[in-house]
């Protein structure tokens, strides 16, 4: 796409020496097309464990009610809400890298937006879930949608944010699943083109003849546009519905106008920390190191501080607006969140999305992959708690007192959140063996401008400004995939 | 020049094979071959068109066979000769009786569904209480025992007739004492019927005694004016009640009529007239009436006698030897000043006290005669017969049986072997009797060891009549078949002593045509119809006559202060109470009882050991930590309670707990308080002296409220008497008017709902509410709420479509102001002034509702009649609605509590759900409900009015909550007609909004909470 010279010249977007096409379409296809390993086999044995466990807490709940959770007369929505809330935004990262940054080219994206656009489809996925395990009848779920019956004006209720719900998440999850796939279209070829028996019938039919003319590659390219197009206003609009959910409610502590910002930050936020959580792990076990580099890694990270101070703005707006208010029952809301029975959770959500991203200030710490993984782990939590102190903290004391109430999980409330999160990671781990987890195609076009054997070719040829060359040097020394050793004697 | 080169695209083309020759022909087009397949060989294919449509259609039609169930064929015979007055759909009216109450019965198809009040009953007009609504489940209860019984086994009725004559015939030769074990029995013709067994049986001899007992006030009239009654009390006719530790308004005598009268003197009407009574309450638990006093000291039961020796001293203006100061300053200066008002008042006051001491009840009557309250509030000519047990009866039974001389012991509605206060004492004496019949109609635990069970029919299945009032006599008429094969216990009695008359009702007929019916003025069998229809005649009462006390007290005060002095020394005082959801206990198997949250401190399904919050914290107690309780050589565990208002250094225990052969609900429920009473001068005492020990243990509670003061929110607004009278609006938030914006019916028309005919709304006034829950009750059996049981309430699952919210705030004594924030309440050292104030809390049906924009599928939606309705067949069970209600009022079906076996012994059994009304459905699993307003009634009404082409009158649709308050505090109706009675309670200037700033415009109107807390401060 870009082949433009860069006036100075800049961080390499991938890494290693005397890579070549072919090279790229081995290294990413090395997981899909042999066994896998034993780290892979580990890893999918934990997450169907947890995807059963899913299964059994979930038929447990579809068999006796949801009685089965710890909800109360109170407290209506938790444990599920919360997982709802935190699926759809762990989803947002992956629209935000595949469209947003297309459309402002940035082309860093390349290596990393195939695994997060995945993630994206199995959080919405995990998060639909939810939409239909927290109703009381999940079997009438289809009462939600706007079918037409032989009642007269039986209708839904345009005016409810749930129903919008229904609408956002099934849009972006179409959106999400169309999108991916177009982008995986070429790639799928690529494994096509290699591949022989039943192996290539398959990966032929799911190519849809991807034939690799110009013609074709000119379609994918505007289909990609467009479809970038369509979804990023969904990065914004997706959760602030989701928001509505809160937001249109009269509850104090939901009746909030800051909602839709606070919750697209949060869930850029999430969203960067679970591809970090996914991506660090995955480069390391598939050897990627060389396409998902410390840049990726340093930007992400970025994105995370960035996000993590929109929603400490947000935080303490809330709180501000609160006393500002003068409405007693939203300034006891938010006293209650800090001071009251569910005060851990207020104070887990402030250290971890808050406090824990200005640690990235620190070019040490955002270029350490451990310290990266745990702060991903960390600012996970955090918006778990978020969503958590935002729902339960508010309904468990609200305009009535008599009807206060504690809210206290259920081994199945528990089992159905860490089963979600077992499914999540079955689809990704069967998703990495069948599909290629980073964009083939659109990697090879970072080879000739953005990599850095490109650049040390431009540096060897001697034409670049010697303070730039230096500059670029010392930027390498973060990279753990490059040997400073074949710099000395550039 | 030609060129000679050729272009291919092919080796076929190169070649021209002849299929490349033919293909190229039709390289455009490729026709169907439609002629291909009709003319046979397309037909004769692998799988020819025909085929494919065959095995599809084939295919189809299976599936959909397979998919269809077979719809059950259920066959159902209607009436071939209806019977008369039964039309499905239609329910009948019976007239009968609970508990010396007038009552009407409905019944549907046959099934007695629900009792509600006589609106001309002399006690309650029509109120009822809780145990009075539930009554009717107990009709239904499976554990009921459904055959007689012989040694534990079922058998016939003629053989126990032919045993119990047999043996009867052998003890009354022998000369032993056949004992007729009762409580009291109020119905004239049982009394009769057991006076004609006692003179068949010369030897037999009645034993009347009640397990909370009254004999105290009976033996003090005995004592002071020669009349051994329980006197009839007329508290509307009070200006000033001072109460010692009565709970009058809920289980001391006759709550629901006491109810009515105090609340006459408190409410809307009463204070429009500027006119509310003055009610003073010195008590050591916080009882129903505590809460609602204007005053309420808390003084320990040792200091009871003590307060009341002063107040006599105070009023009389002598001094009772031996008189003492109470330990607690703020008390000792309350008895000068409450003698003061009381004498202000004389009368027009009334002092009551709920000790069973006889010594103490003299120096009642004595103040009570100083105060000139006999003739006025109090009534001794036309006395109460509601209690007339004396307890030295059933010490004397015991101790005779324990002596051998007992033949024959007779249990009719009554349990000793678990109200007695040693139940061994009535297992051993019990082992000597060789005769024990039981009538009762559970195997309970005396039942259990008798010979012979002889099951009583249920009240709702017998002919009888009651006699709770002298003079007021109602008669009781069977509504439904007996449903098991029992009898009722007057006929046993009849069949046993061969009485010529040979069945129970020609008894009861002769009764009242002989004695009864002349004195309501009817006679003969017309007489007798008028009768089943108005349910009660009421005889001309007797000039009330004035009494006046004139004995030396100086022996009653010796022995009262000797006792107090004695109790004085306990560690801790042990007072035993009963509550108003279980009382004595008898029903301790009805689910909706025990499920009913206890008024005060909102626990279900328990009882537990109140303690002052200051005690807890002294002693470093955990709440709901488990104690062990010693008193009276009995010891029990029970978790502590923290319980504002309980006076420092007493536990407050309930009675009616702990029943081991109860039935399958009330089992083991609790703990058995019984066992702490004890026999002293004649009566049972109800306080003791006991210690204390921890165990460390924590045993929860299951409360349906856990927070209990208000924050200081207005969602409680409350006013003195004296600002009441200055400003009627005082405290209503109505005084200064402020513009209202309203985003709807600026901009768009279409939101203003119209209410072309009807606006159903409601008015509860809080200051005639006394909490007592009998609403809850009531609005179970109309509307088939579900039991959850113990753990559910404890998981805040509790069904209740209305609940009673209590709120306890506190006054300060530095500042005088109310403490009702939790933080601050933490800081108080003192425990003791607190106030308290119930809130009906049900649906707001609000006119911008919520609830109603948030349901995706639009389940809940609004009437054109003000109603917010819930269309569980649309509820997809989101739960978005419940917590998008400010009020906390909607509830969820967390399981298919009818249909699931957890839930096996509340209602979910086929006997038990004939009690179900059919108006209303029972909700499947997932589906939200709440307070529909008893909309089955309102369309029940117009339905009515619209059949005899009238407009429906105001007051003739009473929704459930609104016609069992015998306080008349909900007040429900038509907001479109201003004549209404909603109307007019709506316009007072005590009205005010539950929330009303959130602009979701509720329907309810509440009313301060108003207090006669007067000039000077009491507390």
């Amino acid at each position: 796409m870009s082949h433009h010279h860069e006036s100075i010249i800049r961080e390499p977007l991938m890494t290693g020496k005397d890579i070549t096409y072919a090279q790229i379409t081995n290294d990413i296809l090395l997981p899909v097309e042999n066994k896998p390993n034993k780290a892979w086999w580990i890893g999918f044995t934990v997450s169907s464990l947890g995807a059963l466990l899913w299964v059994v807490s979930i038929s447990y709940t579809f068999w006796f009610g949801l009685g089965a959770w710890g909800l109360n007369k109170t407290v209506g929505w938790a444990w599920d809400i919360t997982g709802f809330v935190w699926w759809v935004g762990i989803g947002h990262a992956g629209t935000l890298i595949s469209a947003v940054l297309l459309i402002f080219r940035q082309n860093w994206r390349n290596s990393i937006n195939r695994s997060a656009e995945a993630m994206t489809i199995f959080a919405v996925i995990c998060a639909a879930t939810y939409i239909v395990a927290h109703m009381g009848r999940p079997w009438l779920a289809y009462f939600t949608l706007p079918l037409p019956n032989q009642y007269g004006s039986l209708w839904v209720n345009w005016n409810s944010a749930l129903m919008m719900d229904v609408f956002a998440i099934s849009t972006y999850f179409s959106v999400s699943l169309l999108f991916w796939y177009t982008g995986l279209l070429p790639d799928i070829a690529s494994i096509r083109d290699r591949a022989t028996g039943l192996r290539r019938r398959i990966y032929s039919i799911l190519s849809f003849g991807w034939t690799g003319s110009l013609k074709t590659w000119q379609r994918f390219e505007t289909v990609s546009l467009i479809l970038a197009g369509i979804s990023t206003p969904l990065v914004l609009s997706v959760h602030t519905i989701v928001s509505f959910d809160f937001a249109t409610s009269l509850e104090p502590g939901w009746h909030t106008t800051i909602f839709p910002p606070y919750f697209v930050a949060g869930a850029i936020f999430s969203g960067f920390a679970m591809v970090q959580t996914l991506l660090l792990v995955t480069r390391k076990v598939l050897g990627l190191e060389n396409y998902i580099t410390m840049f990726h890694i340093e930007s992400m990270n970025k994105i995370i501080m960035l996000t993590g101070s929109i929603v400490g703005v947000a935080y303490i707006t809330e709180f501000f607006i609160a006393w500002y208010s003068q409405v007693e029952y939203e300034q006891y809301a938010f006293i209650n969140r800090a001071t009251g029975p569910y005060w851990w959770a207020y104070w887990s959500m402030m250290s971890c999305n808050v406090i824990s991203p200005q640690l990235f200030w620190s070019k040490k710490l955002r270029t350490s992959i451990k310290f990266s993984w745990f702060l991903s782990i960390i600012v996970n939590i955090g918006m778990w708690f978020e969503r958590f102190v935002i729902i339960v903290t508010s309904l468990h004391r609200d305009y009535i007192p008599s009807s206060w109430a504690m809210f206290y999980p259920t081994w199945v409330d528990v089992s159905v959140f860490i089963g979600s999160i077992g499914l999540f990671f079955t689809m990704f781990l069967l998703f990495i063996r069948v599909l290629p987890s980073v964009a083939i195609a659109e990697v090879k076009l970072l080879l000739k401008t953005s990599s850095e054997q490109s650049k040390k070719k431009l540096i060897e040829e001697g034409h670049l400004d010697p303070v730039e060359v230096q500059y670029y040097k010392e930027s390498l020394t973060k990279y753990d995939s490059i040997d400073m050793a074949d710099y000395e004697k550039v | 020049m030609d060129s000679n080169k050729k272009y291919w695209k092919g080796l076929e083309e190169l070649n021209r094979t002849p299929e490349f020759v033919e293909k190229n022909k039709h390289e455009f087009a490729e026709p169907i071959p439609i002629e291909e397949v009709l003319s046979g060989g397309g037909l004769m294919g692998k799988t020819p068109r025909r085929d494919f449509l065959k095995a599809l259609g084939f295919g189809v039609g299976a599936v959909t066979l397979a998919a269809c169930q077979k719809v059950p064929v259920h066959k159902s015979i209607p009436y071939l000769i209806k019977p008369e007055e039964v039309t499905p759909g239609v329910a009948n009216y019976y007239s009968s009786t609970y508990d010396g109450s007038a009552i009407l019965v409905k019944t549907r198809e046959g099934r007695p569904i629900k009792v509600e009040g006589n609106p001309n009953d002399l006690l309650s007009k029509g109120g009822l209480s809780a145990q009075a609504q539930a009554s009717v489940l107990d009709l239904y209860d499976n554990s009921r025992v459904q055959d007689p019984q012989q040694n534990g086994s079922p058998t016939g009725w003629a053989q126990v007739d032919a045993f119990v004559k047999n043996q009867l015939a052998a003890i009354a030769a022998s000369g032993k004492t056949i004992s007729i074990v009762t409580s009291t029995i109020h119905s004239p013709s049982t009394q009769a019927v057991i006076n004609d067994f006692i003179a068949k049986y010369p030897t037999a001899k009645h034993v009347s005694y009640d397990a909370v007992s009254y004999t105290g006030i009976i033996k003090a009239n005995q004592n002071s004016f020669g009349k051994a009654v329980l006197p009839h009390y007329n508290f509307d006719k009070a200006d000033v009640i001072v109460s010692f530790a009565a709970d009058f308004l809920g289980t001391w005598i006759s709550g629901e009529e006491f109810t009515r009268q105090y609340v006459s003197n408190r409410n809307n009407k009463s204070l429009e007239a500027k006119k509310m009574s003055r009610h003073i309450q010195f008590e050591s638990g916080m009882s129903l009436t505590g809460t609602n006093a204007d005053v309420r000291i808390a003084i320990k039961p040792s200091e009871e006698g003590v307060a009341l020796v002063n107040l006599y001293n105070a009023l009389s203006g002598t001094t009772l030897p031996g008189s003492r100061k109470l330990t607690t300053a703020n008390a000792d200066k309350a008895i000068l000043l409450v003698a003061a008002e009381l004498k202000a008042a004389k009368g027009k006051a009334l002092v009551v006290c709920g000790s069973n001491d006889v010594a103490t009840q003299v120096l009642v009557n004595a103040i009570n005669s100083l105060l000139g309250s006999y003739g006025t509030t109090i009534d001794l000519d036309n006395p109460s017969r509601q209690y007339a047990g004396n307890d030295a009866e059933i010490v004397d039974f015991i101790t005779q049986a324990k002596n051998g001389t007992v033949g024959a012991a007779l249990f009719l509605d009554a349990n000793p072997a678990y109200d007695y206060h040693s139940a061994d004492a009535v297992k051993d004496a019990l082992k000597k009797v060789s005769l024990k019949i039981s009538f009762s109609d559970h195997a309970d635990e005396t039942a259990a060891l008798c010979n012979i069970i002889a099951p009583n029919h249920h009240y709702l299945e017998s002919w009888g009549d009651d006699s709770s009032v002298t003079g007021y006599y109602t008669v009781m008429q069977p509504t439904i078949n007996p449903v098991y094969n029992t009898r009722q216990a007057e006929q046993s009695l009849l069949v046993w002593s061969d009485n010529p008359v040979k069945d129970y009702y020609t008894y009861v007929r002769n009764n009242w045509n002989n004695n009864l019916l002349a004195k309501g003025g009817l006679s003969g069998q017309a007489g007798w119809e008028t009768l089943l229809q108005t349910g009660f005649v009421l005889a001309a009462p007797v000039a009330a006559g004035s009494y006046t006390f004139n004995y030396d007290l100086n022996a009653v005060a010796q022995t009262i202060l000797n006792q107090s002095a004695k109790l004085a020394e306990a560690k801790v005082e042990l007072q035993v109470y009963q509550n108003t959801a279980m009382r004595d206990g008898k029903r301790a198997n009805n689910p909706w009882l025990q499920e009913l949250p206890d008024p005060v401190s909102k626990v279900t399904w328990d009882n537990f050991a109140a303690m002052s919050p200051s005690d807890i914290i002294k002693l470093g107690l955990d709440e709901f930590e488990v104690i062990k309780i010693e008193a009276n050589g009995y010891t029990v565990t029970l978790p502590v309670l923290s319980q504002p208002g309980q006076a420092p250094g007493t536990i407050s225990v309930a009675v009616g707990y702990g029943r081991t052969a109860a039935g399958l609900v009330g089992n083991n429920v609790g703990k058995n308080a019984y066992p702490f009473l004890s026999f002293l001068n004649g009566t049972f005492q109800t306080n003791a002296s006991a210690t204390i020990t921890a165990t460390g243990d924590i045993f929860p509670l299951s409360q349906t409220q856990t927070h209990h003061s208000f924050e200081g929110r207005n969602v409680i607004r409350e006013a003195s008497f004296t600002e009441y009278k200055k400003n009627p609006a005082a405290g209503s938030g109505a005084e200064g008017e402020h513009e209202k914006y309203d985003l709807w019916e600026a901009t768009n028309e279409d939101h203003i709902h119209a209410r072309p005919v009807y606006d159903w709304v409601m008015a509860i006034d809080l200051n005639a509410c006394t909490g007592c829950g009998a609403c809850v009750v009531a609005c179970s059996a109309e509307n088939n709420i579900p039991v959850v049981g113990k753990d559910e309430v404890g998981r805040r699952r509790e069904m209740h479509w209305i609940r009673i919210d209590r709120y306890y705030s506190f006054n300060n004594d530095s500042n005088g102001h109310a403490v009702t924030k939790e933080k601050e309440i933490a800081k108080l050292d003192n425990f003791n002034n607190v106030t308290v104030v119930h809130q009906p809390m049900l649906c707001q049906h609000c006119d911008h509702a919520p609830c109603e924009t948030v349901c995706p599928v639009l389940a809940t939606v609004h009437s054109s009649e003000g109603l917010n309705q819930m269309a569980y067949n649309r509820c997809v069970g989101t739960r978005y609605c419940a917590n998008n209600c400010p009020y906390k009022v909607r509830r969820f079906n967390w399981f298919n509590y009818w249909n699931d076996s957890r839930f096996d012994n509340y209602l979910n059994n086929e006997h038990t759900q004939l009690v179900l009304n059919p108006d209303v459905t029972t909700r499947f699993r997932g589906v939200m409900e709440k307070c529909s307003m008893c909309v089955q009634r309102i369309q029940a009404g117009k339905l009515q009015a619209k059949m005899e082409k009238r407009p429906l009158r105001d007051g003739e649709v009473k929704v459930a909550c609104q016609q069992t308050c015998s306080a008349n505090a909900i007040v429900f109706g038509n907001r479109n007609d201003p004549n209404s009675e909603v109307s007019k309670a709506l316009k007072s200037e005590r009205t005010y909004y539950v929330l009303e700033e959130l602009n979701v415009k509720p329907g309810i109107g509440y009313q301060v909470k108003v207090r006669n807390t007067g000039t000077e401060s009491l507390a």
